[in-house]
């Protein structure tokens, strides 16, 4: 049976009008997940897990995204993917060589979501039945994980589990909650405790590690007036977050939510890196700042490109001695992905250089690095999935 | 509007585009919107040009729009003058059924409506509005001479309003 499902799955792909249609409910096709999403694992495969029309799907590469293996399904049944513009399938490779996808259905057509992850301990080769990160099922989307540096993985995700609580006790409760849970055994992932209220509850979170048993989580936050700004929180240990600080005061009130999360990195001096889209009254754009510390206040944001390249889908990565950013503009025809990279914490940064481009509808642009080499993965409808080595630091 | 529009069209031609929306099995449902695309955001503009227009951006995914567009239903029922284009704007496409139910149940079923068909969410925006960063719901005066007044997130209608009434005696 094992060695049947690749075949299966190429099948599959082969045919997503197909499936659109076979499976869904919805008249004229549900809107369809676009994203691919990286992991290296500790043997320099690539990992790369799909989200499409309505299924998950994993593909390696042991040439650094030249070929890829048959696709492993992951969602053993057709399901009604989270779609959103800042959703993805996640994949985790830790250093025991086990993998952790996540993703997210939608429950209803009210965008109540479910997350789901699903982990593989033989190499891949196929996934056990997805499981939910959690037994609350009001509503969880935008679910990230990692590997902390002890290799125990995190998960975090926002959560709507107060909302109604609070409604029922006549208390307005705007938002979502950030969520967490760290993994437990075989069994998967432990017990959900919420970390701050009122997060904006639509954008994507960021994640990244201070040290063992302390993730920093930066997401839009709703700040008192509807204002939605961008915090961190990190952990003091595993089950301590931290209190909010707050990446910049852009002054951004919005009734609604603007479907662009931001990115972190933490560099190995201990230093913080974040970038972010805003359209506030205080700056409009997208804007990159550091911190010297997990207690520092944030410095000034810089600018990067201006808001008529619509400048959105920031993406930071640590490297060793390396800091690389990339985003995506548009310049009136085609989408652009644009490239910085610094090599001192972050204080002074190259020129940005064109890295990829493509005259069609495209992924976030993302970071990955193997062997201390940084990587632009990115998916285009046009040109396919593309691997990008990012060359000698410009 | 589209409505207007048809009427001017030749006789022959109107039974012709009207066939479809007759033999439609609910009725009571409006059309799908047109599909938006490459190019549509010039066509659409040509269309209503020397015409003091209110282009509105709104989307299914965005649930303020949706608080929001009864009270466009009302607004188009009381002023015969407002000459109200719609585009669903969401970022990825959505079903035109479930865009044409929303605006059918919010007393819009007969404005000229669009919908984003196009998966190239960035050149749809640009063609719009280079720096529009795709925040929804948003409205755009738009009076006889071209000039645009911007209202970025729900309309305060009497401002809309108001704007109507300056055309009217311009």
């Amino acid at each position: 049976m094992r060695r049947l499902l690749p075949f299966v799955a190429v099948l599959l792909l082969a045919t997503p009008a197909g499936a659109q249609h076979a499976h869904h409910g919805a008249k004229g096709g549900a809107p369809e997940a676009f994203t691919a999403t990286p992991a290296f694992g500790p043997d320099g495969t690539l990992w790369l897990v799909r989200a499409l029309t309505d299924r998950v799907v994993v593909v390696r590469s042991t040439d650094l995204g030249k070929t890829f293996t048959a696709p492993v399904m992951v969602t053993p049944e057709p399901v009604n993917l989270d779609w959103g513009p800042d959703a993805r399938a996640k994949i985790v490779a830790d250093a025991k060589g086990g993998l952790v996808v996540t993703f997210a259905i939608f429950q209803d057509r009210n965008f109540n979501g479910r997350a789901f992850f699903a982990r593989s301990t033989d190499d891949g080769a196929t996934f056990a039945k997805p499981q939910p990160i959690t037994a609350d099922k009001t509503s969880q989307r935008f679910e990230t994980a990692g590997a902390d540096p002890a290799g125990r993985v995190f998960a975090a995700w926002l959560d709507k589990r107060n909302g109604p609580k609070a409604r029922a006790a006549g208390r307005p409760y705007p938002g979502a909650a950030l969520a967490f849970a760290w993994e437990d055994g075989e069994a998967g992932f432990g017990p959900t405790a919420i970390a701050l209220d009122n997060t904006c509850e639509c954008c994507r979170i960021g994640l990244a590690f201070a040290g063992p048993g302390r993730p920093a989580v930066v997401f839009r936050n709703i700040f008192p007036g509807s204002i939605r700004d961008h915090g961190v929180i990190t952990f003091g240990n595993p089950t301590a977050p931290g209190p909010i600080r707050r990446v910049s005061a852009d002054n951004w009130k919005i009734e609604a939510c603007p479907h662009h999360g931001p990115s972190i990195a933490i560099a190995p001096d201990g230093s913080y890196h974040v970038a972010w889209y805003t359209d506030g009254s205080a700056r409009k754009g997208l804007f990159y700042a550091r911190a010297d510390n997990a207690e520092a206040p944030f410095g000034p944001p810089r600018a990067l490109s201006t808001p008529n390249r619509q400048p959105a889908r920031p993406y930071l990565l640590s490297n060793g001695a390396e800091l690389h950013l990339v985003w995506k503009e548009f310049d009136g025809t085609k989408s652009i992905v644009r490239w910085q990279a610094s090599r001192d914490s972050g204080r002074q940064w190259s020129e940005a250089r064109t890295v990829a481009e493509t005259a069609d509808a495209s992924d976030h642009p993302l970071l990955a690095a193997n062997a201390g080499r940084a990587y632009l993965s990115w998916l285009t409808k046009a040109d396919g999935y593309r691997l990008i080595p990012l060359g000698e630091l410009p | 509007m589209k409505r207007r529009f048809l009427l001017a069209l030749p006789p022959a031609l109107v039974s012709l585009v009207a066939l479809p929306f007759a033999l439609a099995p609910h009725a009571a449902r409006a059309a799908d919107p047109l599909p938006f695309g490459r190019g549509s955001w010039a066509a659409l503009r040509a269309a209503h040009r020397g015409k003091p227009s209110v282009i509105h951006l709104w989307g299914l995914t965005c649930a303020p729009c949706l608080v929001e567009m009864p009270l466009w239903g009302k607004l188009v029922a009381e002023r015969p003058d407002l000459r109200l284009v719609l585009v669903a704007a969401d970022p990825v496409p959505q079903d035109p059924a479930r865009v044409s139910e929303m605006l059918a149940r919010s007393g819009l079923g007969k404005a000229e409506s669009w919908a984003f068909a196009d998966r190239f969410y960035e050149r749809l925006r640009y063609e719009i509005d280079p720096a529009w960063g795709g925040e929804l719901p948003r409205t755009l005066l738009i009076d006889r001479d071209g000039r645009v007044t911007i209202l970025p997130g729900v309309a305060d209608l009497a401002e809309v309003r108001a704007w109507l009434d300056r055309q009217g005696r311009s």
